[in-house]
C-alpha cells in the first residue's frame, strides 16, 4: 500500500478503508515510524477474530526487547481477519509495515473515530514533533 | 564509624569542591520543620566485640536443630547441607553482587541461574522454570494468578484443604481484592477425595491447587485429581516437595500445569522460615505469563554462547501496572545453593535421601504408634511426615515438655485444623538417627504414663 | 587464564557413576519387612528413575562454581555505583551472626519458649524501625521491597473496607503514582486490586502539583511517593502533598527505597504540617539501607511500618513483649491475611538488626550525611562533562544524562555503562528513570572513599573523550562482549536440553 494515501492515528496505526460489497472494511497496521521507534521486535500477539472494538481499545501488543506497545483500534467495528503468519515472521513487520506487515481487518459498524485520523502530511508533521 | 572512610579533612575538601559550607547545607532542601532535630531514640552503638557478645547471647536463648533433635516439618526441613554448598555460596563474588543487569560482568550468576532453571525443569518434568521467587507460599499464590490470567476464568480457584495452611492463607490474601473466590475442599481421612474436586468444578474454575505429598505428609490421588481438573477445563497448580522427587513422579508427570515448591530443603538453612526459595515451573504455553526473572542463553557479538536476563517485557520495570507480577527480586543466592546441592547429590543422592526419609519416618511411625497413647491419624500412605493423634488430647503440653528435653517433637495442628487439636505433625529427615528416634519414643512413652506434665518437666530438669 | 573446561554447563561435566555426596546407610530396621519404596508407597505414585540431574564429584562442583564466581563483579571486589540499589559494603560481622546455629537452624514452628532470643531480636527491630520512620507499628513479614508495597496496599484496602466504606457507601479505587516511580509501585497497586493513575513529574523530578491536583479526587485510596525521589531530590512539596491527600481521605505510602539519605535526619511519619501526620505507611529495603548482601538478586526483605490507625490490619503474627517474655500475637481479627509462609526473612532482618546496633543514633545519621556528601561530591566532579538536568545538589544519588553526547557524538548511556566495565567499575543504573533521556543514575553510598570517587570521576571523564567506535563495541576486556538480547527474547532458550 502507498503510505501517502493512508490515514493515521496519533498512536501510529495506519488505516486503509475499502468498500467490500457495501460493508466498509478497515485494514490496519503500524507505521514505519512506529516500527523504527520500537527497535528490534521480538514478539507479538494478534487481535482476537470476532471481537467488537471501539476507537482507543487496545487490541494487541507488540514487544521489543525492552518495550511493549499497545495497538489501539482507530475505528469501531468487528475484527474480521488477522495476518496469521505475522507473529512467526516479525521481520515482515519491519521490512514492509504498510504491505505484508498488515495486522488486522476490521469491519466498521460506525464512523466513530474516523474524524480523528490524520492524512499523511499531518502524520509526518506529528512524527517530526515527537522525534524532537 | 566502621564502614565510612571520610576523615574530617576529606569532608572539608569535598565540601569545598561542592561549594558548600557544611554537611548540613546539603540537607537544605528538606524544610526545617520536617527535620528531626533530636537524636533517634534507638539503642546506642556497639563495637564489633560487643555486638558479637550481644548476638551470641540472643542466639544462645534459642533451641535449634544443632542443640536439639528436630522432628519438625510442615514446609521447613532439617535436611543435611554438604559443606561445599556453604563454601561456594559464601564467596563474596556471589553473595555481594546484585541482579545481573550487566551481563558482561555477571556471567557467573547468570550461568548458575540457567543451570538452576535447567535442573528445575528436569525435576518437575515441565518445560520452563523461572530463576526463583520469595518462598513456597508466595510462589503458590503467583501460580494461581498465572492460572487465572491464562484461563481468563475469574470465578473461583479450588484449593485442597490439605495444602499448607499458610499457603492457603497467602492465596486468599492475594485474591482478596480481585473478585475471585477461593473454594477450599475439606480433607477426608487426611486426603482429598477425587469426587469432591469433580463436584466443586464449574466453567469458571481457573485452577485446582493440590499439594502432593500434602501438608500431612500423605500422598494424594494426584493423577486422578489432575484429570478431574483438566476435564473441567481448569489448570492444575501442583505443590511438591523437591526431596520427594527422588522417589515420586514429577509434578509434570502426574498432570500439574504449573509446579511450585518451597526449595529450602535443597541446601538452604531453615533460618526461622526465611529467607528461603520459591520455585515455579510451567509448560511452554504459559511462558509469557510467568512472573519473575528468567535467564536465557544467547550469543555475544563474537558469537560466543552466553547468558542474559530475558523476556523482560513481562516484568514490572517495563510493563508497570500490566506486568505479570510486581516481583522484582529473586532468591538468587538460594537458587545457587539449590543448584550446588543438586549437583552434589545427583540423581542417586536425591534418591537415597528420599529413600532414607521414607524408611526412617516409617520406623518412627511404627514405633510411636505401638505404645498405646498414640495412633496414626490417617490411613493414606505417607512420605517423610505423618500425623499422630494423642489419645489423651494433651498435645501442646506434650510438645512443650519434650522441648524442655531438647526434643522438638512435632508441630501441633490445632491452630489450623481445630478438629485436629489432638494431633501433631511429625517429620523425619535423613539426618535423624535410630538413637534419636528411640529417644523421642522413650520420652513420649514416659510422657504418656505421666498425666501431670508440670511434674514431668520438673522431674526431668 | 579463563578455565573454559570447568565452566561448561554442569550437565556437560556429568559422567555416569560420579557422586558428590554419599548418604549414610540406613540405620533402622525395615518396618513391616519391606525392602524398597514400593512396599510402602503405591506403585503408581513412584517414578521409574530420579530426575536427570548431573553426576559430578565434589571437587568438580567446587571448581565449576568457584570459576563461575570469578566471572562476577561484586561489592567486595568492585565499586558498584548502581543508582537506586544502595550497593554499600556488607559487613562481615553481620554474616557471622546470621550463620550462628541459634538463628540459622531455628525451625519456624518451634514453641515460643524455645525462641526467646529470636523473638527479642525481632521485637527490638520492630521498635527501631518504627522510631526511624516516625510511625507506630511494624510488620516484618514481607520478603522484599515490592512485597512490602503489596502488603501495605492490602492493609490500606482492608482499612478502607472496614472504616471508610460504611461512610461513603463506595470503595476507593485509585492509587496515584508519579511517572518516575519504580515499576513495582503501579504493579503492586494493580495486584492489590486498585487502578493506577499516573501523575506527571517536573523536570526536577518533583511531583507536578497541577497534574496531581487534577487527578486527586475522593476516589483516592493511596498516593505512593518515593522521597527522596528517583532523581535524588527531596520532594519540595511534601507537606502540601500529604495534607491534600489526607484532606481527601487518602493515605500516603512512602516507597522507602531511598531511606539511606535521611536516617535520623527526617522521618516520613513527620512529613505533614504540624499535627496532621505525613506518610501513613512505608517499607524498608534492609538489603539496601541496612547493608544486607544482595546475593546476586536476593534475598531481600521488605518490612513495613504504619500509623496507629492501620495497625490492626497488619498481617499476623507480630512479636509482642509480655511480662513472661516475648510472644507471637496471632489474635488479630482485622488482619488482612498473610503474604507468605512463616514469619519473615529473619536472616536478612538479623543482618539489619546487627547493622542498626552497630551504628546507633549518631552512627545512622553519619551514614546518611556521608552518603549525601559522597553523592554531592561526585555530582560536583561529574556535572561539568556529563550534564545533570536536575541541578546542582542532590541527596544520596543523582541522574546524569548522556543526551548531549548522544546527539553530538552518538555516544549513548549504554556505551558509557559498558565502557566502565572495562575500567573495573560496575555500571551505574542506565535508562531509569524513563523521564530522563539517556539517564545515568549514580549512587556512590557512604562506604566509598574520596579517592575511589576521584578515580571514578576521572575515568568517566576519560570515557566521554574516547572515540565513539571504541565505546560502541565496549566492553572489550570482559569474559563476553555484549549479548544478543534480541535473539534471547525472540527465540528463548531457557534451559539446557
Amino acid at each position: 500500500m502507498n503510505p501517502e494515501t493512508l490515514l493515521y492515528a496519533k498512536t501510529h496505526e495506519w488505516i486503509h478503508i475499502a468498500d467490500d460489497g457495501g460493508a466498509k472494511v478497515a485494514t490496519i497496521g503500524i507505521s514505519a515510524f512506529a516500527v523504527e521507534a520500537l527497535t528490534d521486535l521480538v514478539f507479538m500477539e494478534l487481535p482476537e477474530v470476532g471481537r467488537d472494538v471501539k476507537p482507543g481499545d487496545s487490541i494487541c501488543e507488540i514487544e521489543s526487547v525492552k518495550a511493549v506497545s499497545d495497538l489501539y483500534s482507530p475505528v469501531e467495528g468487528k475484527v474480521l481477519e488477522v495476518n496469521k503468519p505475522l507473529p512467526d515472521s516479525l521481520e515482515t513487520l519491519s521490512d514492509d509495515p504498510f504491505g505484508k506487515g498488515w495486522i488486522a481487518k476490521i469491519q466498521l459498524t460506525s464512523d466513530a473515530g474516523l474524524s480523528d485520523l490524520m492524512d499523511h502530511a499531518a502524520y509526518q508533521a506529528a512524527c517530526k514533533e515527537e522525534a524532537d | 564509624m566502621p564502614y565510612i572512610y571520610n576523615t574530617p579533612e576529606d569532608q572539608q575538601a569535598m565540601l569545598a569542591a561542592i561549594g558548600a559550607a557544611s554537611i548540613d547545607e546539603l540537607f537544605e532542601s528538606i524544610p526545617d520543620e520536617l527535620k528531626l532535630n533530636r537524636a533517634l531514640d534507638i539503642p546506642p552503638a556497639l563495637g564489633e566485640l560487643e555486638l558479637e557478645q550481644h548476638v551470641r547471647e540472643l542466639a544462645g536463648k534459642n533451641l535449634h536443630a544443632g542443640n536439639a533433635v528436630s522432628f519438625l516439618g510442615g514446609g521447613s526441613y532439617d535436611h543435611f547441607i554438604p559443606a561445599a554448598v556453604d563454601a561456594i555460596a559464601g564467596r563474596s563474588e556471589f553473595y555481594t553482587s546484585y541482579t545481573p543487569y550487566q551481563a558482561e560482568v555477571s556471567q557467573g550468576n547468570l550461568q548458575a541461574m540457567f543451570e538452576f532453571q535447567s535442573m528445575i525443569t528436569r525435576m518437575t518434568g515441565l518445560e520452563i522454570a523461572n530463576s526463583s521467587l520469595y518462598d513456597g507460599g508466595s510462589a503458590t499464590a503467583e501460580g494461581v494468578l498465572m492460572a487465572i490470567d491464562t484461563t481468563r476464568r475469574r470465578g473461583q480457584v479450588v484449593v485442597a484443604g490439605t495444602l499448607h495452611p499458610e499457603y492457603r492463607e497467602t492465596i486468599e490474601t492475594y485474591l482478596h481484592n480481585l473478585g475471585v473466590e477461593v473454594v477450599t475442599i475439606g480433607p477426608e481421612n487426611g486426603t482429598i477425595p477425587v469426587s469432591a474436586i469433580t463436584s466443586a468444578m464449574n466453567d469458571q474454575t481457573a485452577c485446582v491447587v493440590l499439594q502432593h505429598p500434602n501438608f500431612f505428609g500423605a500422598l494424594e490421588e494426584a493423577q486422578a485429581i489432575a484429570t478431574a481438573a483438566h476435564n473441567a477445563g481448569a489448570l492444575v497448580v501442583g505443590v511438591f516437595d523437591p526431596i520427594s522427587l527422588g522417589l515420586l513422579h514429577r509434578p509434570g508427570d502426574w498432570g500439574a500445569d504449573i509446579a511450585v515448591a518451597e526449595g529450602q530443603s535443597l541446601g538452604t538453612a531453615m533460618s526461622y522460615g526465611g529467607p528461603v526459595l520459591g520455585i515455579l515451573a510451567c509448560g511452554k504455553k504459559l511462558a509469557r505469563r510467568l512472573p519473575g526473572r528468567i535467564v536465557g542463553q544467547t550469543t555475544d557479538r563474537r558469537g560466543k554462547p552466553c547468558y542474559v536476563l530475558t523476556m523482560q517485557t513481562r516484568e514490572q520495570h517495563i510493563r508497570r501496572e500490566k506486568s505479570t507480577s510486581n516481583v522484582c527480586t529473586n532468591q538468587a543466592l538460594f537458587a545457587l545453593r539449590a543448584t550446588i546441592y543438586l549437583s552434589l547429590l545427583g540423581p542417586g543422592g536425591l534418591r537415597d535421601t528420599a529413600d532414607l526419609c521414607l524408611r526412617k519416618s516409617r520406623y518412627l511411625a511404627k514405633r510411636l504408634t505401638s505404645a498405646g497413647r498414640f495412633e496414626m491419624a490417617f490411613d493414606a500412605p505417607t512420605f517423610k511426615e505423618f500425623v499422630v493423634r494423642d489419645k489423651e488430647n494433651n498435645v501442646e503440653e506434650l510438645i512443650s515438655a519434650a522441648a524442655s528435653q531438647g526434643l522438638l517433637a512435632g508441630v501441633p495442628l490445632g491452630r489450623w485444623y481445630p478438629e485436629l487439636a489432638d494431633c501433631f505433625l511429625v517429620c523425619v529427615t535423613e539426618k535423624r538417627t535410630k538413637a534419636e528416634m528411640d529417644r523421642l519414643v522413650e520420652f513420649l512413652e514416659i510422657g504418656a504414663a505421666t498425666t501431670n506434665t508440670d511434674e514431668l518437666v520438673a522431674a526431668r530438669i | 587464564m579463563k578455565n573454559t573446561h570447568d565452566t561448561k554447563l554442569i550437565f556437560e561435566l556429568s559422567k555416569p557413576g560420579c557422586r558428590g555426596a554419599v548418604l549414610p546407610a540406613c540405620d533402622v530396621p525395615s518396618p513391616d519387612g519391606g525392602c524398597d519404596a514400593s512396599d510402602w508407597l503405591p506403585a503408581d505414585a513412584l517414578a521409574d528413575a530420579p530426575p536427570a540431574l548431573p553426576e559430578v564429584t565434589e571437587p568438580q562442583v567446587v571448581r565449576h562454581f568457584v570459576n563461575l564466581s570469578q566471572q562476577n563483579m561484586s561489592v567486595d571486589t568492585h565499586f558498584y555505583p548502581l543508582g537506586s540499589c544502595t550497593m554499600k559494603y556488607n559487613p562481615k560481622r553481620n554474616e557471622r551472626a546470621a550463620a550462628m546455629p541459634g538463628f540459622n537452624e531455628v525451625h519456624p514452628y518451634q514453641p515460643e519458649e524455645t525462641i526467646q532470643g529470636m523473638l527479642e531480636m525481632l521485637y527490638e527491630l520492630q521498635e527501631i524501625l518504627n522510631e526511624i520512620s516516625g510511625l507506630d507499628a511494624c510488620c516484618l513479614q514481607p520478603a522484599a521491597g515490592a512485597h512490602g508495597e503489596l502488603t501495605a496496599l492490602l492493609v490500606a484496602a482492608a482499612y478502607f473496607k472496614d472504616r471508610d466504606f460504611k461512610d461513603r457507601g463506595e470503595h476507593r479505587t485509585k492509587v496515584l503514582v508519579p511517572d518516575n516511580a519504580h515499576g513495582t509501585n503501579p504493579a503492586s497497586a494493580a495486584m492489590a486490586g486498585f487502578d493506577t493513575v499516573t501523575v506527571k513529574t517536573n523536570p526536577d523530578g518533583g511531583v507536578c502539583m497541577e497534574d496531581f491536583r487534577a487527578k486527586l479526587d475522593s476516589d483516592i485510596a493511596v498516593f505512593m511517593i518515593t522521597n527522596p525521589n528517583t532523581v535524588g531530590i527531596f520532594e519540595s512539596n511534601m507537606q502540601e502533598l500529604a495534607d491534600e491527600v489526607h484532606a481527601h481521605g487518602g493515605l500516603i505510602y512512602l516507597d522507602g527505597a531511598n531511606m539511606n539519605a535521611i536516617l535520623g535526619i527526617t522521618r516520613p511519619g513527620d512529613w505533614g504540617r504540624a499535627g496532621t501526620g505525613g506518610a501513613d505507611m512505608q517499607h524498608y529495603n534492609p538489603h539496601k539501607t541496612f547493608s544486607g548482601p544482595h546475593g546476586g538478586g536476593g534475598p531481600g526483605a521488605g518490612p513495613i511500618c504504619v500509623v496507629e490507625k492501620l495497625a490492626p490490619y497488619l498481617p499476623a503474627p507480630m512479636v509482642v513483649k509480655k511480662e513472661t517474655g516475648y510472644s507471637l500475637d496471632y489474635d488479630r481479627p482485622k488482619a488482612m491475611g498473610r503474604v507468605r509462609a512463616f514469619f519473615g526473612n529473619t536472616g536478612v532482618l538479623l543482618r539489619a538488626y546487627c547493622y542498626l546496633r552497630t551504628h546507633g543514633p549518631e552512627g545512622l545519621k553519619e551514614v546518611s550525611e556521608n552518603a549525601v556528601l559522597n553523592a554531592n561530591y561526585l555530582l560536583a566532579k561529574v556535572k561539568h562533562f556529563l550534564p545533570v538536568p536536575q541541578g546542582g545538589r542532590c541527596m544520596h544519588e543523582f541522574v546524569a544524562s548522556a543526551s548531549k553526547l548522544k546527539s553530538e557524538r552518538g555516544i549513548s548511556a549504554m556505551d558509557i555503562a559498558k565502557r566502565l566495565l572495562d575500567y573495573g567499575y560496575h555500571a551505574p543504573t542506565v535508562y531509569f528513570p524513563m523521564t530522563v533521556k539517556e539517564a545515568i543514575m549514580v549512587e556512590p553510598t557512604e562506604t566509598e572513599s574520596k579517592e575511589t570517587l576521584d578515580a571514578f570521576a576521572e575515568t568517566l571523564f576519560r570515557i566521554t573523550e574516547e572515540e565513539a567506535e571504541l565505546l560502541h563495541d565496549a566492553p572489550h576486556t570482559t569474559t563476553i562482549s555484549r549479548p544478543n538480547e534480541v535473539q534471547a527474547a525472540r527465540n528463548p532458550c531457557l534451559s539446557c536440553r
